[in-house]
């Protein structure tokens, strides 16, 4: 029975990693069109059909290129740092529901790789320490810019990482637990008896504050500000080549992959479509449809997140401070405060 | 449980009225502007008000909020004195040129202020571990702060860098203590502890050890030697006015906190044959005796440095190190008479100390300096002034008919009473030491010549009623001595003890 | 001997093997570093005690925030290795170092031949114990009075921060 725990778990850590593994190619493909559409131009499209296999070709070269170390960095720290950054990225995913329990070779198993009873806290102890690699990154590399960069973005995470803390204590309350299949199952019933209550609805400032602290979390524009490539070269990863720097680009997309995954299951329903329980499919084909649902959702998340980043400029660094510490984290603990009165006066 | 913490808040009005004017300091000082002087007041009224709430409680006897803190009058005593020394410490810092220099700064001085007291509140009541350890960080965090106040003079950062380090290694080791007396006996509450450690199922060196890590905790905050380090540096960097309150108020939180933390939890409640108000120290493990090698290497080392400083802040540090040892030897005894006698020595100490170094501040606003040279001829410079430092000193060195004279009485009556005569005779050979360095201030005022056109020191009418408030108590409570050991004598009883 | 006993002796080979790097380190950075792997440990160890609520928190404050202020700190301040200054063998060091043994050996003594009769929990009521609702429970009522205290604390450190490290001096 215990070998059997751990093979399921080692084959659903497998399934995760290498479809986390296979959407960031895509993913990368997806950013360059749109961000071509955004402005006008055509973007990869002479590598395999529609330039699919662009991003393919650019990993083939960045693992065939060399690996270059400065020669006053400090060498450990220098290999640590992208490992830290990958492996913070996919081990968030670990506590994340990606369906209801499906039925398989006579054994119900449970679409989630560790179903921990304080899975929110999991994530956002994993994403704080996310910053480490950025900031190990830019210290090891002992170049000005890269430590700038290193720099900035421990002052950029530290600082939304509350507001981020802080705006899940509203869905906290809302559910009454920690665990996230509950949350989850929270969402699956209806407000009104026809609105899905997602949290979305039902912690609507929540929602907001998450995902504007979840752009800022990810290093994503408009909050790119550890690698703003005019002022920083490349920020933190100015000194990295090969296949060092192509663990920091996985990084950065899998961490977005993963934001989209946390949002979607804390804010947006998780794998729950709505009233598709009253069609009546077995029960087989419902995991199936769940699971779907959860991806059409991630991947729009995702899609939300590109957009952004190619239609909005970069925030001043100041202005980045500012709106973390000075709207960020009143409103968020306003909406605490809200939340729990509203649920003072319904109970 | 609603009920029980409604009555449990009921009993703690004073604690409610430090933390309500503590957050309407930093409120007010926002209102009001940087430079304004309503926080001081805000915090005055706050302390006053607190204060006058504590004396209302005096007589009531009850734990509250689950066990952790007590309301007791040994409790009350402690509160009242520790809201004494507040307020008239606030009253210095209208008057302090160092204060008043850093105007812009007065929010955080009286919001940290009413925090430092609400600490020492917390202190003196506090039965748990866990609010032991909360209450005196918290007191240790404002003071840290306070120390370093004055920031822009480089004494005053060092004093508080050194106040922090010194003050995490001891906190260090008084949680470390604190964990393993906690995985002993498998409580936090001091009479689940006592009531474990009475089944003589604990191992006495692992007692003995985690009691020496917490004593760390305390002595750093009674300043006893050889936790004592920090204590002229922080006393000679941080401003006047923190250094009186550290030396009195703080002393005193942390006083009652040992004595209640020793009474509670390491007695044999179940000792047979005592004399009346007689205590028996756990069987085999006697921690009196530690108590009583901390208090006369305290009393020594404070006593024989002190002869050596030139700086009257580092004298007066020193001499206070060296009164936390005379006040040790209250708790050796093992008796509610060394207990009262105690907290007699406090009251006389409140006057005398905080007067001493009250004349020391009024004479650095003028001259600016606290050499002892500056005290050459200040007798003829400035009598009054002068004849109050005498009086303070000569009680400090416990010469009669000041008080200082009674406190050290009834010390030494408790310590011959428990047959502790060794500790009597290092005692009083201590208190000749003492004398030479206190009469030596003396000798430069009124035997020594002031330097040549030095100009008579004035001071205004607000500060000398101040000088005299301190004064006429310091020779009162020498002549007429009943009140304050009555207090002290009805003060002696803990909640829960016998 | 179960997976969580040799967990413990892995878990708490590795923690004081990190302590001692830290303290054995020149470099402040490296030093953290080991740090945060110590913290890493005491989680893990936690873990095997069924104190899940308490593992997660011990990442999320001290790995998480206040090994990343420490780290920025120091790479803010830029420091350098920490230079060698002449270290003579004094009194002072003969002195500390027979205390630091003295206490070593103390210690062990205490965990070798006690014969106190620590309490005991039985390994279902642990599993109770470590839960968020428990500790929540707990937190609010038994010791609602210590968490209110810690909340004046934490406002007092706050207002002695903007003490010490406002910056403009006016």
């Amino acid at each position: 029975m215990a070998t059997e725990i751990v093979l399921i778990s080692l084959l659903k850590i497998l399934v995760v990693v290498l479809t986390i593994l296979t959407c960031v190619v895509f993913l990368v493909y997806i950013e360059r069109r749109v961000s071509a559409f955004v402005q006008n131009r055509v973007g990869p499209n002479r590598t395999g059909p529609y330039g699919l296999l662009q991003t393919v070709a650019d990993v083939v070269k960045l693992l065939m290129k060399e690996d270059i170390v400065p020669r006053n960095a400090y060498k450990a720290i220098h290999d640590l740092a992208p490992i830290i950054s990958i492996g913070v990225a996919l081990s968030t995913f670990a506590v994340i529901p990606i369906g209801d329990t499906i039925e398989l070779f006579g054994r119900q198993i449970k679409l989630i790789i560790a179903d921990v009873n304080v899975g929110i806290l999991y994530i956002l102890a994993i994403t704080s320490l996310g910053v480490y690699g950025i900031t190990l990154a830019g210290w090891s590399s002992n170049n000005k810019y890269s430590l700038l960069g290193g720099l900035r973005s421990s002052a950029q995470l530290i600082s939304y990482e509350l507001s981020m803390g802080l705006s899940i204590v509203g869905v906290l309350m809302v559910s009454g637990t920690l665990q996230l299949d509950k949350i989850v199952q929270h969402q699956t019933t209806y407000l009104f008896g026809w609105l899905p209550a997602w949290n979305m609805f039902l912690q609507p400032i929540g929602f907001i504050t998450f995902v504007t602290a979840a752009f800022a979390e990810t290093n994503r524009l408009p909050f790119d500000l550890p690698e703003a490539e005019p002022e920083l070269v490349g920020g933190y990863h100015t000194e990295y080549t090969g296949l060092k720097f192509g663990l920091f680009f996985l990084a950065e997309y899998a961490n977005m992959i993963t934001a989209s995954a946390v949002i979607t299951t804390l804010f947006l329903g998780g794998w729950h479509l709505p009233y598709v329980e009253y069609v009546g499919l077995s029960s087989f084909i419902l995991s199936l449809v769940y699971v779907g649902t959860f991806c059409v959702k991630v991947a729009a998340v995702m899609m939300f997140f590109i957009i952004i980043r190619w239609t909005l400029p970069r925030f001043r660094y100041d202005q980045l401070m500012n709106l973390g510490w000075k709207l960020m984290l009143p409103i968020t603990i306003i909406n605490v405060l809200l939340t729990g009165i509203v649920l003072l006066i319904l109970h | 449980m609603i009920e029980q913490i409604l009555h449990s808040l009921s009993l703690f009005l004073p604690e409610t009225t430090l933390t309500v004017f503590f957050c309407a300091a930093i409120i007010v000082g926002l209102v009001a502007g940087r430079t304004s002087r309503a926080s001081l007041y805000v915090a005055l009224i706050g302390i006053a008000l607190a204060t006058w709430f504590a004396i209302q409680q005096a007589g009531s006897s009850e734990g509250i909020f689950t066990g952790m803190v007590v309301v007791d009058p040994f409790a009350t005593f402690f509160k009242l004195l520790i809201g004494m020394s507040a307020i008239v410490i606030l009253l210095f810092s209208l008057y302090s040129a160092e204060v008043q220099s850093t105007a812009h700064r007065h929010i955080e001085y009286g919001s940290l202020l009413l925090a430092m007291t609400l600490g020492m509140f917390l202190m003196a009541g506090s039965t748990n571990l866990l609010m032991m350890v909360l209450a005196i960080e918290l007191t240790s965090l404002s003071s840290y702060v306070l120390a370093g106040y004055t920031r822009e003079a480089t004494d005053s950062s060092e004093a508080s860098l050194k106040y922090i380090i010194y003050g995490a290694v001891s906190t260090g080791l008084m949680l470390y203590g604190v964990s393993i007396l906690f995985g002993l006996t498998g409580a936090t509450d001091f009479y689940n502890i006592n009531r474990a450690l009475a089944t003589g199922s604990v191992n006495a060196t692992a007692l003995l050890v985690a009691t020496i890590m917490i004593v760390a905790g305390f002595g750093y905050k009674i300043s006893a030697v050889p936790f004592h380090f920090w204590t002229p540096d922080v006393y000679e960097g941080a401003p006047v006015t923190i250094t009186a309150f550290l030396s009195v108020a703080s002393k005193a939180a942390g006083f009652a906190l040992m004595m209640r933390f020793f009474k509670t939890c390491f007695i044999d409640a179940n000792a047979l044959g005592l004399p009346a108000g007689m205590w028996a120290s756990l069987q085999g493990f006697e921690w009196n005796k530690l108590l009583a090698i901390l208090s006369v290497l305290t009393m020594t080392l404070g006593n024989l440095v002190a002869v050596w400083q030139n700086n009257l802040k580092r004298l007066l540090a020193y001499s206070s190190i060296a009164h936390a040892g005379y006040m040790l030897m209250g708790v050796v005894v093992l008796s509610d008479k060394g207990l009262a006698a105690v907290l007699i020595y406090f009251i006389v100490y409140l006057f005398m100390n905080l007067g001493a170094f009250y004349v020391v501040m009024l004479v650095a606003n003028k001259t600016g300096s606290e050499d002892i040279d500056t005290y050459k001829g200040l007798g003829y410079r400035s009598p009054l002034i002068s004849v109050a430092m005498v009086v303070f000193f000569i009680s400090l060195a416990g010469i009669p008919p000041t008080a200082g004279f009674i406190g050290k009485l009834f010390l030494f009556a408790a310590l011959l009473d428990a047959k502790w005569i060794w500790l009597a005779v290092v005692g009083a050979l201590n208190s000749v030491i003492s004398l030479y360095y206190y009469v030596r201030v003396v000798r430069n005022m009124f035997l020594r010549d002031p330097e040549r056109n030095a100009e008579p020191v004035v001071f205004s009418a607000p500060q000398v009623v101040i000088v005299l408030a301190l004064l006429i108590p310091t020779i009162l409570f020498g002549l007429f001595y009943s009140p304050i050991v009555e207090l002290a004598n009805a003060s002696v009883v803990m909640f829960g003890m016998k | 001997m179960n997976v969580e006993t040799i967990f413990f002796y892995l878990l708490g080979a590795v923690f004081v093997g990190s302590a001692l790097m830290m303290v054995t380190r020149r470099n402040p950075v490296i030093a953290a570093l080991y740090l945060i792997l110590n913290f890493f440990c005491l989680a893990g160890i936690y873990l095997t005690l069924h104190a899940q609520f308490i593992a997660v928190i011990q990442i999320l404050v001290y790995a998480g925030a206040i090994m990343v202020l420490f780290v920025f700190v120091i790479m803010l301040l830029n420091l350098s290795d920490e230079r060698r200054l002449s270290e003579a063998i004094s009194f002072k060091k003969i002195v500390a170092g027979g205390l630091s043994v003295a206490l070593l050996l103390e210690l062990l003594y205490i965990f070798v031949y006690r014969k106190t009769d620590l309490p005991t929990l039985n390994a279902e009521r642990s599993i109770e114990i470590g839960t968020v609702e428990s500790i929540g429970r707990h937190l609010f009522t038994k010791f609602l009075f210590p968490f209110e205290v810690t909340s004046i604390l934490l406002l007092a450190a706050i207002v002695g921060a903007v003490v010490l490290a406002k910056r403009r001096l006016d």
